[in-house]
């Protein structure tokens, strides 16, 4: 065949889309639906921020992607193995949750741009400042990321106060984790939308009912100097801003984790655009200003 | 006007018939006679085998040559479930498209530019450098603008660009006027290619006075055009937002994905696995995916980013005018025309956009 001085691409650009096999080295049930894998980076040397996620899958039913649940800096694992938190969902999350321990998954990433508690970035800001966390659902699993990394550092930063929501108490994550960080000196409100589901009542419920966003008026927040970090699903996002609002937080101090459907990762899919943005690459985290006019970020 | 030189339609059938014996060639033809008003079929891009397959068209194709490029269906890579792996697949030929018109050479331009930012994109990189860009002239249809978003004209992004020209040099003894083209080229790879394959002659003077006239036949020709500068384009858009025209085009759109597929510039894909029969090995693909499709921005839990067909539109014609002309620097509407063209409902992406530029004008005096 003929060839005129054409190049193929330089040695050293390669696939964008061949993932690495992780060797699962722990399962955890949290839920019937959630379960906690630790994967070893098998000698590979995995450095990310919290907020930050990876493609995971298995041959045959693709990838999807899923945030880390693991802290960075100080909090970091020392082998480099780092926690995905899986919701079964479909027929890949389901096709995971019959993974044990010993078996592989195959991972592509980190990608996008996480927290960057320590770094220099547009989102450096955290440090000594109080920081207000508020989750929903699985936006825990990000969220316990972030946690975990402030909480290595915690004499770095002001007040900490996570104010966090379930559907029900059956679907409560990390709830024994909850008690270590609180030891570590952060104050944490746990409320559930409903305090018993339908068909199997968990009696006995005492704490709070009500959607996240019935916790934070009662909240004493110093405006100047708070920081509040939302992640939840997207339904959520509009009601915690406006109530934050309330509270006379600035738009740059109020940091999202924004959920999109994602099939590369690398800014090319098109999925996850936002405006002129692609949330894989310029994000999933953003602060508010930075959404300015965008009519579907949120 | 040394750039020109003069090519035969003896030449020209040399230089294809030479390709075809070498590269994989694609270039357009006429498809689907019978099902045609006029009966001469549509124009389209098909595989050329030897010379008369060739129709070199006035107005664009229905699709773009983008499926050479970024085929509709792509293999990314495969893997044995019983071994383990995992094996990047880079499929690329050496292959020529023929009968590019001056606004698919720019759409080709700027995919270039998507792949190839951030994490390049080796399949689309691989395939591209291997490719032979041969570009024709044309006459817009009423559906064509490229003359309002300055992509009439090219200078770059092709190997050869042919212009056609009627015999004004006439052949030894008798015989018909000789026609022929206007060859310039715009790569070392173009020029190589042109004299291995065919002799060209001096362009006479005559013959450049004629593309010259056809070029200016052509300028005068467009009745579709956009009524703001294209520099000024982003900024109305972005302004848009809450026009009443998403709205009622949202109202009537299918949303059937055709807008997507016929665009040159429309790049978004899906990424899913095939498994064999045996359920063993398989392969990661991508395929072509649509802005406009109800599933493109929905996440698991359900949650649609984009659930009317009205917000679909609007992201699509933002992503065409607004949204990545920030990232790569140019408009990625070519102005060929093809959604408005295949459009069941007759949306028509120039006239849409002159809405909200009166919209946009009117909003500013009040």
């Amino acid at each position: 065949m003929n060839s005129y001085g054409n190049t193929m691409p330089k040695s050293g650009s390669s696939s964008s889309y061949l993932p690495v096999p992780l060797l699962i080295e722990r399962v955890a049930r949290l839920t019937e639906k959630e379960r906690l894998f630790k994967l070893s980076a098998n000698g590979r040397a995995f450095t990310f921020d919290p907020g930050q996620f990876f493609m995971a899958g298995l041959p045959g039913y693709g990838e999807a992607p899923f945030s880390i649940a693991s802290g960075s800096g100080k909090a970091a694992e020392a082998d480099g193995s780092f926690e995905l938190c899986i919701k079964a969902v479909g027929n890949l999350t389901n096709a995971i949750h019959r993974l044990k321990k010993g078996d592989t998954l195959w991972v592509r990433g980190p990608f996008g741009r996480g927290f960057d508690v320590n770094g220099s970035s547009p989102l450096r800001g955290m440090k000594g400042r109080d920081i207000l966390f508020i989750a929903g659902g699985i936006g825990i699993v990000p969220m316990r990321g972030l946690i975990k990394t402030i909480l290595g550092d915690r004499e770095s930063f002001g007040a900490l106060t996570l104010v966090y929501g379930f559907k029900d108490p059956e679907g409560i994550l990390f709830a024994g984790e909850m008690e270590d960080w609180k030891a570590s000196g952060m104050a944490a409100l746990l409320t559930v939308d409903k305090p018993a589901p339908g068909l199997s009542p968990l009696k006995g419920w005492k704490g709070h009912v009500g959607v996240v966003t019935t916790v934070i008026p009662g909240l004493e927040i110093n405006p100047s100097k708070t920081v509040a970090v939302i992640i939840g699903p997207p339904v959520m996002y509009r009601f915690a801003i406006k109530s934050l609002w309330d509270k006379n937080i600035a738009r740059d101090d109020i940091y999202l984790s924004l959920e999109r459907r994602m099939k590369c990762g690398v800014g090319k899919c098109g999925h996850c655009q936002i405006g002129g943005i692609y949330a894989c690459q310029e994000g999933p985290v953003f602060k508010l200003s930075e959404l300015k006019d965008m009519p579907d970020a949120l | 006007m040394e750039k020109f030189s003069f090519l035969s339609n003896k030449e020209f059938r040399k230089l294809v018939e030479g390709l075809t014996g070498s590269f994989t060639v694609y270039g357009t033809v006429r498809k689907d006679a019978r099902l045609s008003a006029a009966g001469d079929g549509f124009p389209a891009y098909g595989r050329i085998s030897c010379f008369e397959d060739l129709v070199l068209g006035l107005t664009p194709t229905h699709l773009s040559a983008k499926e050479f490029l970024f085929p509709q269906r792509e293999t990314l890579l495969k893997f044995d479930i019983e071994k383990m792996t995992h094996a990047a697949v880079v499929e690329a030929v050496d292959q020529v498209i023929i009968g590019l018109h001056p606004c698919d050479i720019h759409a080709v331009g700027l995919m270039d530019r998507v792949f190839a930012y951030g994490k390049p994109d080796v399949n689309y990189l691989a395939r591209r450098a291997k490719t032979v860009i041969i570009g024709t002239d044309c006459m817009p249809d009423r559906f064509c603008f490229c003359k309002s978003v300055d992509t009439m004209n090219v200078d770059a992004g092709f190997d050869i660009f042919l212009h056609r020209v009627k015999g004004v040099e006439p052949p030894q003894g008798a015989g018909p006027p000789q026609n022929g083209f206007l060859v310039r080229t715009a790569t070392d790879r173009g020029k190589t290619i042109l004299s291995k394959y065919a002799k060209a002659k001096k362009a006479s003077l005559k013959q450049l006075d004629e593309i010259a006239a056809f070029e200016k036949k052509r300028e005068d020709s467009f009745t579709a055009h956009i009524d703001a500068p294209a520099g000024q384009l982003p900024e109305i858009y972005s302004k848009s937002d809450e026009s009443p025209v998403w709205e009622r085009i949202g109202a009537i759109c299918y949303g059937c994905g055709s807008c997507n597929n016929v665009c040159p510039t429309c790049y978004c894909f899906d990424v899913k696995d095939e498994m064999k029969s045996n359920l063993n090995e398989g392969e990661r693909v991508r395929v072509w995916d649509g802005c406009t499709l109800e599933d493109f921005a929905k996440v698991t839990g359900g949650h649609n980013f984009r659930r009317t067909r009205s917000d679909r539109l609007r992201h699509r014609f933002n992503r065409k005018f607004n949204y990545l002309t920030g990232r790569f620097g140019a408009l990625f509407c070519v102005g060929c025309g093809r959604c408005s063209r295949t459009c069941l409902v007759q949306i028509n992406i120039s006239e849409v956009t002159n809405e909200l530029i009166r919209e946009y004008n009117a909003k500013k005096r009040q």
